[in-house]
Order: structure tokens, then sequence, then C-alpha cells
């Protein structure tokens, strides 16, 4: 453990409370002694008639639970928000970017700034996407950037998802959760609105149609279906665009172009949001046992009758051995200076590196090169002789498997537990729209990991969720 | 040298098939060592097809039908103009980067009997050069068994067709060689108009020098491409350039027929 | 609309009707098994309501001896199956949530509700009084439900397909209920108007929830002729066939005006509107009470076919 406390978002070192939490602070002191039990058990019940769940891999199929919610908000300054919201935007552009180049001419490979294997040999890497255009140059539209914060001013990012980013419905409902248990709260703090997200995806994804789609773009939501463990987001997110949500067998590719089938006869479709991974997403490209999928869609997609959102292939700029990269990409294609930091991370296929890794393990966190949801990975203060064990041996039968870095001290935030109001660790993800803009919805999804001195997060082991309050000024 | 093709294949698509979606990579492109003069593909669908270049910048077709026949005849025919030019193709507009060749995959793992030679050769200037041909007649030596030499003009009378490797396999023996020393190479598939040959949809390979561009080797034959080869498309491996893609299908496409002329 | 969505709307309808005709025939076969003991045995009223049910062969091939526990279980909890109560409020909630979109919030929230309420429920906590108790619930679920559809759904294509699917499901049962009295041990001639008869008569209107609707429309005591009238033909009846099938012309009526064209759909219920219209209950029994209700089901289930081919189910 570390030998400083962690940072918290309420409270200064010396106990007084930091400007932001100053009304919520007063709020929960007028609360009676059951108030805030009796909120809890409102809000599960709220969200467990609104289905929603989620799924845990490895369960009993089928098996749906609840992700525990917090009713106490993580609340962020305007000030603090904007120095953010400037960094992430400065990132996504980036990346927008370096995805535009290693499927072009490959300007940065060549210049020698990121290493060419590392991405041409990249599974993640889809050569299939050489050359090909997007609507508007941009490959990643939806974005969840992974954010934690170890002091006042200092956030770094853990990951930048640009694949298919999940919670964002999460972020919705928390934040319609807490407009209907504590009203009040909102009337004495101004707190920016989250709900125009699914507006705004919307606006996004029409503003990347393809160029020969009629004026008022036909968008759907593509799942793999309700056994999918974010089948609650998808059709919500449907609903709330007022999208079709569409499983792979409702759309068919006939004469290059990409229809659905209604009970009237086909329709013609034009902006996919996909929440089908690369691999599954067309069988006649990608791999041909998939049943998901809709054969011929990325042919389609090439031919330049439909857009995908994302595009195939963004996996590559956000592989966990390119994430150390991003600083230098940010410089290559920006010509400035990262303004959030990343974890600084070390390479386990460098000797000297790695022999400090295996010396001070417990001190450290090893993840899985392809790992997510907190699976493969190894906390070193929170793990057993025996965990670091295995992981040393794992380290050096495959260093390439595997990036670590140093344990932050995530900061804390008051959180709602069995025995009253205590910090738990959270972490940020913010979510990003590209298209004729970079928007960045104030807020966000906080996950907060339950268990007193965990820094785990994930829903998937034992996490919890938090609304997020963006001040306005 | 002008080369009449003619080239029909049969997929099956099986019965009662709602509907059957193709990518049909069957359309040689306009090149230093080609021109093509004329050039069509006949298959149900095809009026309908939509056409774009792939990621490795071949002419591609989605070509779909609704309720079709089990069976589905494709047939690709015209006229391409062919120059000699010792195999030596140099840059070509709209590809990818060479270096995207050097990408390694299942179909191109480099044999150890074929690279463990040329582990230490030189690799630039004019011995690149130098080290691809005697790379290409390793790929011909390992892979014919080491018996037989190589005839120069391409057609070995001690063997039948049947007992040797397909040209796929030399391709991609050659391809994975040059990948593991570091040089981008390329699958290649198209007509070959062997004098004495059965006509062939056949496969070879290109690799990359800094000065030259891109260079075909044909290690089946062990020559360079003449202006016997015409191009049809190129990728990875054999994967990325299988003429006839299909779902439903009912294993990949067959020739049914094939006839190349080639007439000065 | 999608055709998956038009399905799925059509079938969630259709089980959400069935578990609660499930319950109603599970409650006859339950009533005779316990008070009608001088005609055969408890176990043959089960098996003759499970006949006429459709599950009587599966659940044969899983039970030896037809219980009352057993038949329970295998009609409420039974994974296996596939008309079991349970089987339908999965299959509903399944329906319901690949096309959550299309639904309303209220109607959401009642088949999510139920399920999570039944799932908890421990089958071999459900005996005696609560099986009663059970049974009532379910009927609850199905009226919740519907309550649902009729005051908050948008009266578009989706509202038609749900309604269609409402009306077949229960014309079928209906159908089947009046039937059970064909398998039922037929009562000795001299019987015929008997305390028995009466009573088993009693039981397929009480399965009807028309046992005491009858008094108000008949004035009457309960006769054959007048039972048939009641759960035919009456258009009064909300659960005759009569009544069925002018719903199902009425919501097929609606598609046609919403997508501007007749289906073979519309053919479909125009064939089932034709085996009653104009129809007498005397020419029925002429023709044979059984044969009728048989042919009846026969064609109320080619609707089903039929709007699949006409609007694109898949």
């Amino acid at each position: 453990m570390s030998v400083t406390p962690p940072f918290d978002e309420m409270h200064n070192a010396d106990g007084s409370i930091r400007d932001p939490y100053l009304i919520l602070d007063e709020w929960l002191k007028e609360q009676p002694p059951q108030a805030l039990s009796l909120m809890r058990s409102d809000a599960e019940s709220l969200f467990r008639r609104l289905g929603i769940t989620f799924a845990v891999y490895g369960s009993n199929e089928g098996t749906e639970k609840l992700i525990p919610f917090d009713i106490i908000p993580r609340i962020i300054s305007a000030k603090e928000w904007r120095r953010l919201s400037k960094g992430i935007e400065q990132r996504v552009r980036a990346l927008n970017a370096f995805l535009h180049d290693i499927y072009h001419r490959q300007e940065i490979l060549k210049a020698g700034r990121v290493p060419e294997r590392l991405i041409l040999n990249n599974s993640a890497f889809c050569p299939e996407m050489m050359g090909l255009d997007p609507a508007r140059g941009v490959y990643s539209h939806i974005i969840g950037v992974d954010i934690v914060r170890v002091g006042p001013d200092d956030f770094y990012v853990l990951e930048d998802n640009l694949r298919t980013p999940s919670g964002v419905s999460y972020m919705l409902e928390n934040r319609e959760a807490m407009l209907q248990l504590a009203p009040e709260l909102f009337q004495r703090l101004k707190v920016a609105p989250v709900e125009t997200y699914p507006e705004t995806l919307r606006r996004t994804m029409e503003s990347v149609a393809p160029a020969n789609a009629p004026g008022s773009p036909n968008l759907v939501v593509l799942t793999p279906g309700i056994h999918n463990s974010a089948y609650f987001e998808h059709s919500f997110l449907a609903d709330q665009m007022g999208a079709e949500l569409c499983e792979g067998q409702d759309l068919f590719v006939e004469n290059g172009k990409v229809y659905m089938r209604t009970t009237t006869g086909p329709e013609r479709v034009d902006v996919i949001y996909r929440r089908i991974d690369d691999d599954f997403l067309d069988p006649l490209t990608f791999r041909p046992d998939s049943m998901l999928g809709v054969p011929g869609l990325f042919d389609a997609y090439r031919a330049g009758n439909v857009t995908l959102v994302n595009a195939p292939g963004t996996g590559i700029a956000d592989d966990k051995a390119v994430y150390t990269y991003v600083p230098q990409i940010i410089e290559f294609y920006l010509g400035e200076k990262a303004l959030l930091k990343n974890v600084p991370t070390y390479n386990c296929t460098n000797d000297e590196e790695r022999a400090y890794v295996l010396e001070h393990l417990e001190e450290l966190v090893v993840k899985e090169v392809h790992g997510s949801g907190g699976y493969g990975m190894l906390v070193g203060p929170a793990s057993t002789r025996q965990m670091r064990e295995e992981f040393r041996k794992k380290i050096l039968a495959r260093p390439d498997n595997y990036i670590v870095q140093p344990t932050l001290a995530l900061s804390t935030c008051p959180t709602f537990v069995d025995r009253g109001i205590a910090p738990r660790h959270v972490d940020l993800r913010p979510y990003v729209l590209v298209g004729d803009d970079v928007r960045i919805t104030p807020g966000g999804l906080t996950r907060v990991a339950l268990k007193k001195g965990s820094l785990v997060v994930n829903s998937s082991q034992g996490g919890g969720t938090k609304d997020t309050w963006v001040l306005e000024d | 040298m002008k080369i009449a093709i003619r080239h029909q294949l049969s997929l099956a698509v099986g019965v009662g098939a709602a509907r059957a979606v193709q990518h049909v990579l069957l359309t040689p492109l306009s090149g230093p060592t080609q021109t093509v003069r004329e050039w069509s593909i006949d298959m149900p669908g095809m009026e309908g097809a939509a056409s774009f270049l792939d990621g490795f910048g071949n002419r591609a077709r989605l070509v779909t039908q609704v309720k079709p026949d089990a069976e589905l005849l494709v047939t690709a025919s015209g006229v391409v103009e062919t120059t000699d030019r010792n195999g030596v193709l140099g840059r070509l507009p709209g590809e990818p980067p060479p270096a995207l060749f050097r990408r390694p995959t299942a179909l191109t793992k480099p044999i150890g009997a074929i690279t463990s030679k040329f582990r230490s050769t030189p690799r630039d200037g004019q011995s690149r050069i130098a080290l691809l041909h005697a790379l290409m007649a390793r790929v011909g030596e390992v892979l014919d068994g080491g018996e037989q030499s190589q005839s120069q003009d391409g057609a070995s009378q001690s063997q039948t067709q049947a007992e040797r490797p397909p040209s796929a396999d030399f391709a991609h023996a050659f391809i994975g060689a040059a990948r593991a020393l570091d040089i981008p190479a390329r699958f290649v598939s198209g007509y070959v108009a062997d004098a004495d040959d059965t006509p062939a949809y056949d496969s070879w390979a290109e690799a990359w020098d800094d000065g030259l561009g891109w260079i075909a080797f044909d290690p089946t034959r062990g020559v360079c491409p003449t202006d016997r080869h015409v191009r049809v498309a190129t990728g990875l491996d054999a994967l990325s350039t299988v003429p006839v893609r299909s779902i439903p299908a009912i294993g990949s496409a067959q020739v049914l027929a094939m006839r190349i002329e080639a007439a000065q | 609309m999608l055709g998956r969505t038009a399905q799925n709307l059509f079938w969630l309808s259709r089980y959400i009707e069935r578990a609660e005709n499930m319950a109603r025939m599970f409650e006859v076969g339950y009533r005779m098994s316990l008070t009608s003991r001088r005609e055969g045995s408890a176990s043959e009223h089960l098996i003759s309501m499970m006949q006429a049910a459709e599950v009587e062969e599966g659940f044969s091939r899983k039970h030896k001896q037809a219980d009352v526990n057993a038949v329970a279980h295998y009609m409420i909890f039974d994974e296996e199956n596939p008309s079991s109560v349970r089987s339908c409020l999965l299959a509903a909630r399944t329906n319901a949530r690949s096309v959550r979109t299309a639904l309303t919030i209220e109607m959401w929230e009642s088949i999510n509700a139920a399920w999570l309420e039944f799932a908890e429920i421990r089958p071999r906590d459900v005996t005696g009084a609560r099986l009663q108790e059970l049974l009532g619930w379910i009927k609850q679920v199905s009226h919740t439900y519907r309550g649902a559809l009729l005051s908050t759904f948008l009266r578009d294509a989706g509202y038609a397909f749900s309604q269609i699917g409402n009306f077949v499901e229960r014309a079928d049962n209906t159908a089947r209920i009046l039937d059970m009295k064909y398998y039922v041990l037929l009562p000795r001639a001299t019987l015929v108007g008997g305390d028995v008869d009466i009573q088993q008569w009693t039981m397929i209107l009480r399965a009807a929830s028309a046992h005491r609707s009858y008094r108000h429309v008949y004035h009457d005591r309960y006769k054959a002729w007048n039972i048939a009238d009641y759960l035919i033909l009456r258009p009064e009846m909300p659960r005759s066939l009569g009544f069925c099938v002018s719903w199902i012309n009425r919501t097929i009526d609606m598609l046609e005006e919403i997508y501007g064209a007749r289906t073979a759909g519309h053919d479909a219920a125009d064939a089932v509107t034709e085996l009653l219209e104009g129809t007498t209950v005397d020419r029925i029994f002429e023709y044979g009470l059984h044969e009728f209700l048989t042919e009846f089901i026969n064609r109320n289930n080619r609707m089903t076919d039929a709007l699949a081919e006409s609007y694109n189910f898949y």
C-alpha cells in the first residue's frame, strides 16, 4: 500500500471540503439517517424494473445482474472539466489521424516514430482497411477514454477504447435515477446535461453518412442479440436515437447496398452503429463461421454505400502496446505536447525493464496486451505470493503479451457503503463523439471499486457506478 | 504479346438458399507489364454488382443473387496485351506501402530449410536482386524434393503435375522466406500462357526492392515472369486473392473450363 | 418496422395469452379431479385436460402417474414443456427483450416484473391454496400486460400484430377448452343432463371465466346447446370464437389500411370467418362439435403462416 493517502475528491488533506463538493456536503448533512438507504433501495428497484442488467462472462447463460449504483454523485468543476476535455479532444483527433495514416501512406512508420512491426504485424491491424476513405476521414466515431486521477491536477489516461466502448447507457440511466431520487440537489447545483448524448450520437452518425445517402439517412444499431452482455445498452441507444435495432439476420446486402427486412419489404440502410466485433461483422470478409454478421457488409462499406461506426481496424490504435506511443502520435500529427499523461509503462521485451518488473511485481499492475474487463490482470499490492509467482512465469514465457505499469493511487470519492459514507477508489470514462466535429458529453461513467482499498473498478469484478456531475460556471 | 483468356468457374451455393453473396477478384488491371484490351465477367447478379478497389489495390466486385440456382456459373474473359520487362513492375500508383507485405500470415510461415541458407547474405542494392534469385532457386530445390534440378524452360519431363506441390505452395514458401529476411513480398494470382502446359489460373510472387520497386518471381517455374504472365490480383497470401468467395458456399469454386491463347 | 419485430410482437402476445390459458386449463382439470370422483379417477380428469391442452404426450413421456403435483409441475414450472407457464413467460420476456425498442415502458415493465417474480418461486412451495393463488396471479399477469398494451401502445402496425397474436391464440385456446368435453369420459347416456354432465360443463364455463356471465345472458340452466352458442358464436362474450375472429378481422384490416394492400393473411382470416358466419349451433352439432372445433383450430393455425409470409417474419 502506498504511504501517502490517495487524493480524495471531496476532502482536502486537512479534512475541509473541496469547493465543488460544498453543496453536496450540506445536502448530505441535511439527510435524515435512513434517507440514503431508502434512496439506494429505490434506485435498485428502479434499475431492476427497467431491466438494466449486464451478463457476467463465464457465469451461467442468462444470468443477469445489476451493476451496483452508488447514490452519491461524483462532482467535477467546470475548470477541471475544461482541462480534461481539451486533453481528450487532442487525443481523439490525433488517434483518428493516426488511423488514417496507417491505413494509407504510413508516414509515421516511415518516420520511425512508431515501430513498423508493432503495427503491421499486429493482429488488431486490419489490412482490408488499406486505402479506404471513410466519410470525413473519421475511423473512430464513438470513443470512451478511461481516465484516472491521482491529484487535483493530475490525470492519466489508462486506455483509449476506440472500438466499441460500452457503458454510455449507464451514464444516461444514472442521471435519470439521480433526477428522480434527488431532484432538489439539481436545483442547488448547476449540472451540465448528459441527456443530449443520444441526439448528438444521431447527429454524429448522420454527419458521416455515405455521399450517396438521401438527405435524411437511415441509421440502425447492429447488435449481436439479446444474449450479448451489453444488449440492454444496444436497445437503449437505438430507442433513444429513434433508430432501428437490428440483428445480423435483419440486414442483407443486395446489389452492393445494405437493406433491412421490414414488414413492407427491403429498406435501405445508410449508417450502422455496429456493436459486433470486427471478426464477426461479415463472414464473407472476416470469420466465415460468424453467424452474427451480414455477408457482404464490408464490401458494401468499401464500395462507399454504407458507413460503419466505428470503422473496422480501429483496435490497432487502442492496442495496449501502441498505447505507450500515444504521446509521440500526438506530437507527430498535431505538433503539440500531449495534454493528458500516459501511465508510464514497462516493456517486458526489454531485458532491463523486465528485470525491474520481475523484482517489483508487488508494486506493479500487469495487464494482458489483449485482455479487457479486468481479466488476466495482476494488481501487485493486492496480490498473493502465489499469484505473483504465476505471473512471473507468464511474463517470462511471453514477455510481449504483457504490459506493466506502476500502481496508481486512484483518487477516492465518498461512497455510500454498508457502514455509511466512506471513500472508495474511482475512475472515469467520458464519452466522445467524432463526426463533423468532436463532441464530448460533460460527465461520463464513474466506476467505483466498492470493496475497501480495492483498485479494480470493473463491473465484472465487483465494481459499481456513480452519476458524474460536471458543474457549469 | 496478345493473350486471349476465357476462364469458367462453377460455384455451388446449395439448394434453396434465399440469397447468395460473392466477392469476385477476377479483373486484371492495366500496368507496366500489361494493358487490358477488353475484359468482362459474366455471372448472375453482375448487372447490379458493386465495383471497388480492395485493400491491396485489386479491382473487386460484390455480386449478389436472390433465390440463386444451386450452382452459379462464372465466366471471366477478355484480351490482355503483355510486355516482357524481366519481371520488373516498379512502383504502382494506388497500392499500399510495401512495408505492409512484411506482415506474416499463417500460409506464409517461413520454411527453415529455405531461410537458414540466407540469414547472413547481404540484402541491399544489387545484392538484394541476387539474393531473391537465389531464394527462388532454393524454393524450387526444397519443394521439388531437392533431387531434380529445375529445368530452365519451365517444363519438367521427369515429373508429372500431380507430384509437384501446387504453385501456391511455391509462392508462399518464397514469400515466407523473403519476409523472414525482412523483404516485403506478396502473392500474385493470374494466368500463365505456357506454350506446352495446361493453361491455368496460377500464382507466383513479387518482392520489393527500394531501387527497382516490385519485381516478380515465379518460383514454380524458377523464372521471372515474362510476357506470358497476366497479373490479376495481389495480396498477403492465397487467401487474399481467392478468385470467388461466396456465402453460402459448398466447397470452393471449381474450374470448369480454361482457355488461354497467346498470339504475337 | 422490421419483419422480425412484427413477428416478435405477434408471438409475445400469443405467449402471454397462452400462459393465461394454461393456467385456466390446469385449473379446470384440477377442480374436476377434486370434485367429480364419481365419473373416472382424478388422474383421468387430469389426463383428458392435458389432451385438450395438447401437452399430454409430453407429460406421459416423463411421468407414469398423473397426480396433481406432477401435472401442476409439468404445466406450470417444467422448462421442458414448451407450453408450460414458465416456458411461455420466459419466451414472452425473450421476445420482449428483442423488441424492447418497439414496446412501451409499461408493457416492458409488466413482462419483466412478471418474469422476475415468477423466477423467484420455488415450485415445491406451491401446493394447495398457494397453487390456486398462483393460478390467479398468472391470469393477472396477462391482464396487466394487456392493460398496458391497450392504454399505452401506439395504434400502428405493431399494435395490429400484437392484437392478431392475442386473438389467434385466444381463439385457439377457447376452441380447445370447449373441445375438452370431447376428451372427458363421455357420460353414460342416462347421465346426459345429469349432475356429472352439468358439472363438466360448469368447469368448461369456468375455464373461460364465463360461468357467471352465462346466467346473465341465458337466464337458464347450463345446457350444452347454450354453452356452445356462448363460447362459439356470441359476439359479446370476450373469449368466444366469434369475438376473437372479429378482432382478428378488425386488426388485420388496420394492416391493410397502413400498408395499402391485402395479403395472404387476409385470405386466411377470411377462411376462419367463413366457418362462423351464418352458422348456428344446430348446424354445428349436426356437423359434430369436435369436428367443427378441429376444423376451426386448423384454419386458425394457418393465420400464423400466412402472416409470416405476408409481412416477412423470419
